[in-house]
């Protein structure tokens, strides 16, 4: 092994991402063409460029190049195959998602251009920044799932959220969108500060970077009964440093402030993205532990606990927060702190109760029910902005039947109402819990699920049973087609996916093997 | 059982310790060494001939954060440069990790370059 | 009937699951089963898309679910032994764990048929295409609105309801029963537009989800034990086979195992509308009535009765769990019946009787006569849905009267004789008047209630037997015969449009005393073709099940359901219930005539007379004893039962729906608010917030976790 290079090996397997970069390249430079069917085209650049990356993921993994070097090689990661289901469900949601936000970028700036009132000046166009940015921050959460080093894990993550902080601040003209992205940094720096920080003292407790080989520094001081107390705490701090990207608690403070300033397909794209990095980034850190600590979970004690009480915690206060709001973007954001809440006990159940594949699958699940719901916010508008509160949804089916179902359909698959596919990942994840003997913790889940109800269904009956309010009268189309067929994709994927549930299920267990993720090295303290 | 020798932090400790006892001891020997004259000239805040008249939140043109910003771009990749040419030499010729090195230095001189046109076409370089 | 039965399980309560042993693979055209209500949803999709305002969805839903009745005969007449019927890959998942045992989570899309399985389908699909058959009449008016959606609904609950009777494993039995939730959700709140529809729409809704919570606890709780969801495989590993194969110790699994039935209770309690989750059932009827006929009272209602049925054996985990299921079925009956009296509305009392009756088949299904619970559901289910129609043609006719004061001598009216006899045969099957159907299948719950020597049970299900007769008697009395008269309801079509939907409310409350608006009809139109041919199919059905005893316990004895109990054999029925249980229907029916028919008019004018002349309130008893009699009547029964019932109704609304439905509700709020000035915005109170919980969880954990060990390790379940 000694004369090979991981390096070179790994290259391989970020074909994918060079695809996107190479993408961002062209995108950069299309975006400030004065030309404006050149600009206009960068949105199906996006797309292209995620379809190339999905079809070069399958072709990377399951050729037979790939296939040789991970058997010559299975040091390269830590989880290999984790990379194959996230970087293609990341580049699945990232089409749609470039969908929705189809004509939201410099709206005012191109109907400007376009009506002659100003000439096109690249210095205040954003649209070629944005779209770049897009595809970078997927890029990030890509190589997430090949990290096999602490640097390599910061960066990835950092390239996860770095863009996103100017894709608030750009995404819409008002103030508010920079009040949002200027919180967001600021918040996000100390998060990555303390996580940071806990990588440090991962480095420190066991002498090295590679995952692989903390993986076994890990299971031999547990061997030897001398399990440095500092890695612990430098594991829990490196969680809750990352617990910021997915928005749980005590990091998720941020979240309805920024969600609600930011433009809709972007806060659909926050939903997802940093979640999904977040997620397998902890997955990966906590691997490095061997999943052999708790009898049933695999944990060690501390960090079984404090991803108890994130996890409690977590979906509490997002529900009880979205409870008492009217603005949507406000109650999906509060719920996309929830569904954190939900996918920590997949966590804490482990690989040996399928939990960490529950958890892969409900990214995925989340992913597209989440942007079903907010396409439908970015497809309607009134007089160029975007709606905001539940009265402008009242009685949305009188003048806009779809998008009435898409959001009714959304909601109750994110509430997990049989039979949509919100309901069997979550199935799927209680299930993981119950095996895992977290009872209480699937408990606590289920009335947090019954506590959702009361918003969720506020979204299922308002736009279909409620009458129209003066409101929602006003409320017309947007000009541009893509955000309602991105919505109409989704939603009919909420309905239709659970047909192909085996499938999508193996799939996500596949994610996960070899199952020898353990060390069978127990970590007892 | 947790292990925790605290006494390899002890250099760690005594780094921070001096940390701390070199910026008081510094300000306090200014304080107590320095010469102290006071007067018209002296007792304002640049005394090296610039005149602070009007407010200090003076607006610039953002042009020149801009420019500043792009100089720090090339700046910075030559500060990468340096250490790299000068380890590159050390490798053995025609070898993976030479190539990898290579590959390397060619994907971020890439990412300057393209830097450049961006910043180029974004119109970073019009002065009017 | 034991003879076909060769297992037991061992002592006490006893079930035998010998169908289940044996599997065969069956035809893949059962599929048929599902897809085509499923089609039918779809079709109905398109006609509303495509804006089709004609009678076309009416007509595909009820072709659709006749084939399927069809593919059911089919399938009951190639039905040899219990069959398993593969449709859709699912979920099948196999893993090794880290200690290298396997685990296994299978749950296909399959039917598991049994003759249990084929008795519910034949009813459910028989009812559900007649109903859809009377609904394409009743639902004309709404031709030109909501008539694709409702017709949509209908098929979306088939479909669930299929789901939910020939899954086989648990949790397609789930999907059912949440589908069927839905499918009620969004017929009750059909008229959508009147806020009262919407409220029980919610009601019964949210009331489900506490049984569904139950049921889905139940379910976990069954996997977790036994490690598998399926009834039974073909490897032999379903829970039946586990359970009939003695291998399992009821000890081993301590309280998780033991709870599994009073779960699954809770989920049937729900769904089958008994104490004390019965409240959204007579707020449903806010629904059209046929979705009242077919969701309400035939088919869906009957599902928690099915569940325990189908669950008979996992029902034995806990001793005290039959009995109670029994003594709350009993509880349920009696206070159902009470109330039921004290009701004006047809609809409504049709509401309480049928949560009542599933009170006596929850007492059959306590007392292990899987049989005579099955035998009354079958009866029931073709009474029930004569009475519902026949109240249904009447709200028709009568511009939405429902009011039993308003209307009377329906029978002597041109056009409605076939309402009025039809509704006399649903009237007496419910009555339980001797030789009708639901006399047979009530006194096979009654006999078993004393054969197991639960006479306390047995009285209190006699007397509710007697209230039951006389409620009957009073609706059809007071509607069907004596003189001719009636009063319009104010509403066109009895429920409310967009036209004039603010006082769309006559569905349940007395039409206001001022005359009726003038552009209301003022003639009752007397029912035509398909609600006439459909009451009388239905009716001859109610007639023929009175002979279906046998058949019942057939397919009851050969399924999971069947019971291997001493008691259960005839021998052991005490002879004089059925005597006894024809008298006191015929009493209840007496005295309903009496109060209600014979002498409701002549009670008015001597009680003017006895108001004229303040002497004749001196008379002697003897004299009088016929108006003490309605004098007593009215201050000794019905005022305290009014009291009683109307006390239970302001509990129902006051202590159950404010304290607990609302008050349930309001506190995540109140906590939602309490926590609200954390979240207020300003950057550097979240930066502090943030760091402050960081902090916490690090000291959390470093400092105080060795003092908390031996109770965090109670908490995480046994772990640590």
């Amino acid at each position: 092994m000694a004369d090979r290079l991981p390096m070179v090996d790994k290259l391989w397997f970020i074909l994918p991402e060079v695809a996107l970069f190479l993408g961002v390249v062209v995108i950069f430079i299309m975006g400030l063409s004065h030309s404006k069917r050149v600009r206009d085209m960068l949105p199906m650049i996006t797309c292209l460029s995620l379809a190339v990356a999905f079809g070069l993921t399958w072709w990377v993994y399951e050729g037979s190049r790939g296939q040789t070097l991970l058997s010559v090689n299975p040091n390269l990661m830590l989880m290999p195959m984790v990379g194959k289901y996230v970087k293609m469900s990341a580049c699945a949601i990232g089409i749609i998602l470039a969908m929705v936000s189809v004509g939201s970028v410099d709206r005012r700036l191109e109907a400007a251009v376009a009506a002659g009132h100003l000439p096109f000046d690249p210095i205040r166009a954003n649209r070629g920044e944005f779209y770049a940015f897009f595809l970078l921050s997927l890029m990030g959460v890509m190589l997430t799932c090949n990290a096999n080093d602490l640097i390599w894990l910061f960066l990835a993550l950092e390239l996860t959220s770095l863009p996103t902080y100017i894709m608030v601040a750009i995404s819409r003209p008002p103030r508010v969108a920079q009040e949002a992205a200027v919180k967001y940094f600021f918040l996000g720096a100390m998060a990555t500060a303390i996580f940071l920080y806990g990588f440090a003292l991962l480095y420190g407790s066991t002498g090295t970077m590679i995952l692989t080989e903390m993986q076994r520094a890990f299971a031999a001081q547990a061997k030897a009964d001398v399990v440095n107390s500092f890695g612990i705490i430098g594991m829990i701090l490196a969680m809750l440093g990352i617990c910021f990207k997915i928005a749980a608690a005590p990091m998720h403070f941020y979240a309805a402030d920024v969600y609600e300033g930011a433009a809709a397909p972007v806060t659909a794209f926050l939903a997802f993205v940093p979640k999904t990095a977040g997620m397998v980034a902890i997955i990966l850190l906590l691997t490095t532990l061997g999943w052999s600590g708790h009898p049933s979970t695999g944990l060690p004690e501390p960090i079984m606990t404090t991803l108890w009480m994130i996890a409690v915690l977590t979906m509490t206060l997002g529900n009880l927060g979205a409870l008492l709001q009217r603005s949507v973007k406000r109650i999906l954001a509060y719920s996309s702190i929830a569904h954190s809440g939900y996918m920590l006990i997949g966590v804490i159940a482990g690989p040996a109760n399928n939990g960490i594949n529950a958890v892969l699958f409900y990214l995925l699940v989340y992913g597209i029910m989440n942007t079903a719901a907010f396409a439908v916010l970015a497809a309607l508008e009134r007089r160029g902005q975007e709606i905001e509160t539940m009265e402008d949804l009242a009685g949305l089916r009188i003048k806009h039947p779809g998008m009435a179902v898409v959001m009714a359909i959304a909601s109750g698959s994110l509430l997990g109402v049989p039979p949509l596919l919100g309901f069997f990942a979550k199935l799927y994840l209680f299930i993981a819990g119950i095996q895992a003997g977290q009872i209480v913790l699937v408990v606590i889940a289920g009335l947090n699920t019954a506590i959702s109800a009361w918003y969720y269904l506020g979204l299922v009956t308002l736009p279909i049973m409620a009458k129209p309010s003066a409101q929602s009268e006003t409320i017309v189309r947007s000009p541009f087609p893509w955000p309602r067929i991105a919505g109409i994709v989704t939603a009919v994927a909420v309905v239709v996916l659970p047909l192909f549930l085996g499938p999508l299920i193996r799939a996500s267990q596949a994610a996960t093997t070899p199952a020898s993720l353990t060390t069978g090295v127990t970590i007892s303290k | 059982m947790l292990a925790v020798d605290l006494n390899a932090y002890i250099p760690v400790g005594i780094l921070v310790l001096m940390a701390i006892i070199f910026v008081i001891v510094n300000l306090a020997a200014t304080h107590v060494l320095g010469p102290k004259r006071h007067g018209a000239e002296k007792d304002i805040a640049y005394e090296s001939g610039m005149n602070p008249i009007g407010t200090a939140r003076k607006r610039f043109n953002v042009r020149f954060y801009i420019l500043a910003m792009t100089f720090l771009v090339f700046d910075v990749e030559i500060i990468f440069l340096y250490p790299w040419a000068v380890t590159f030499t050390k490798l053995a010729p025609q070898s993976d990790e030479a190539t990898l090195f290579l590959g390397r230095i060619m994907f971020f001189i890439a990412t300057s370059i393209l830097a450049y046109i961006y910043a180029w076409r974004k119109g970073v370089f019009r002065w009017d | 009937m034991t003879e076909a039965v060769q297992l037991s399980l061992g002592s006490g309560w006893l079930a035998a699951v010998d169908a289940a042993r044996s599997v065969i693979a069956g035809p893949s055209w059962a599929g048929w089963i599902l897809w085509l209500p499923l089609i039918s949803l779809v079709l109905c999709g398109v006609c509303a898309a495509l804006k089709i305002h004609t009678k076309l969805p009416a007509w595909i839903t009820v072709g659709s679910l006749a084939i399927s009745f069809v593919v059911i005969v089919a399938l009951y007449m190639s039905y040899r032994q219990p069959m398993e019927i593969p449709l859709l890959d699912w979920f099948n998942l196999n893993w090794r764990s880290n200690d290298g045992q396997a685990g296994s989570f299978v749950a296909g899309f399959a039917f598991y048929v049994d003759k249990l399985t084929l008795l519910w389908m034949l009813f459910v699909t028989g009812l559900g295409t007649l109903i859809a058959l009377y609904a394409s009449e009743y639902m004309e008016p709404d031709v030109k609105r909501g008539y694709a959606r409702f017709f949509a609904g209908i098929s979306v609950f088939l479909f669930a309801m299929s789901c939910l009777v020939l899954a086989d494993n648990l949790v397609m039995l789930y999907l059912g029963w949440e589908g069927v939730g839905f499918a009620s959700y969004w017929l009750i709140g059909y008229y959508y537009t009147r806020p009262s529809a919407v409220a029980a729409a919610k009601k019964a809704f949210i009331v489900n989800r506490i049984g569904d919570l139950g049921l889905a606890l139940g379910i976990w709780l069954i996997y977790y034990n036994f490690g598998t969801v399926e009834y039974a495989n073909a490897q032999g590993t379903g829970l039946f086979q586990i359970l009939a194969s003695g291998s399992y110790k009821h000890e081993a699994g301590g309280w998780s195992i033991q709870a599994i039935p009073f779960l699954l209770m809770l989920g049937a309690f729900g769904k089958s509308a008994q104490i004390p989750l019965y409240v959204w059932l007579p707020d449903a009827m806010e629904g059209p009535t046929p979705v009242s006929a077919l969701i309400h009272a035939a088919t869906m209602v009957t599902a928690g009765v099915y569940l325990l049925a189908r669950m008979l054996p996992v029902m034995e985990l806990h001793p005290a769990a039959l009995p109670t299921v029994a003594w709350i079925g009993g509880l349920t009956a009696l206070l159902a019946a009470t109330i039921g009296m004290a009701q004006y509305d047809i609809k409504r009392i049709w509401a309480y009787s049928t949560v009542s009756q599933l009170g006596f088949m929850f007492v059959g299904v306590g007392v292990l006569t899987t049989y005579g619970a099955a035998f009354h559901v079958f009866t029931h289910a073709f009474f029930k849905a004569v009475l519902f129609l026949t109240g249904g043609a009447v709200m028709h006719g009568f511009a939405g009267q429902l009011d039993i004061r308003k209307i009377s001598g329906l029978r002597h009216m041109p056009g409605w004789q076939i309402t009025a006899w039809t509704m006399l045969v649903g009237c007496l099957c419910l009555a339980g008047f001797p030789l009708s159907s639901g006399f047979f299948s009530k006194d096979e719950i009654l006999a078993q209630v004393f054969a197991v020597h639960r006479p306390w049970l047995g009285f209190m299900l006699l007397f509710t037997a007697l209230l039951t007769a006389y409620y009957t008697f009073r609706v059809w009395f007071r509607v069907c015969a004596g003189p001719v008269s009636y009063e319009m309801g104010e509403e066109h079509h009895g429920h409310g449009d967009d036209h004039h939907h603010g006082k769309a409310d006559t569905g349940h409350k007395a039409p206001p005393r001022h005359a009726p608006p003038a552009h209301v009809a003022h003639q009752p139109h007397p029912p035509r073709f398909a609600i006439n041919f459909v009451l009388v199919v239905i009716t001859v059905g109610a007639i023929i099940s009175t002979f279906s005893g046998s058949w019942v316990m057939d397919k009851v004895s050969h399924s999971s359901a069947a019971v291997l109990h001493a008691a259960d054999s005839h021998e052991h029925h005490p002879g004089w219930v059925p005597w006894l249980a024809g008298t006191i229907a015929v009493a209840g029916i007496v005295v309903a005539w009496h109060f209600h028919l014979a002498s409701r008019k002549s009670a008015d004018a001597l009680r003017a007379r006895l108001l004229a002349n303040p002497l004749t309130r001196w008379l002697p008893t003897a004299m009088e004893n016929k108006w003490y009699v309605d004098e007593f009547y009215e201050w000794m029964i019905v005022t305290p039962l009014w009291i009683f019932a109307h006390a239970l109704y302001l509990f129902d609304r006051y202590v159950i729906d404010l304290l607990f439905v609302d008050g349930v509700a309001r506190l995540p709020k109140w906590m939602g608010r309490s926590f609200q000035p954390l979240q207020n915005g300003v950057l550097q109170s979240y930066a502090v917030l943030m760091a402050g919980g960081v902090g916490l969880a690090i000291l959390l954990v470093v400092v105080l976790m060795p003092h908390l060990r031996p109770w965090l390790i109670g908490f995480f379940g046994g772990g640590g």
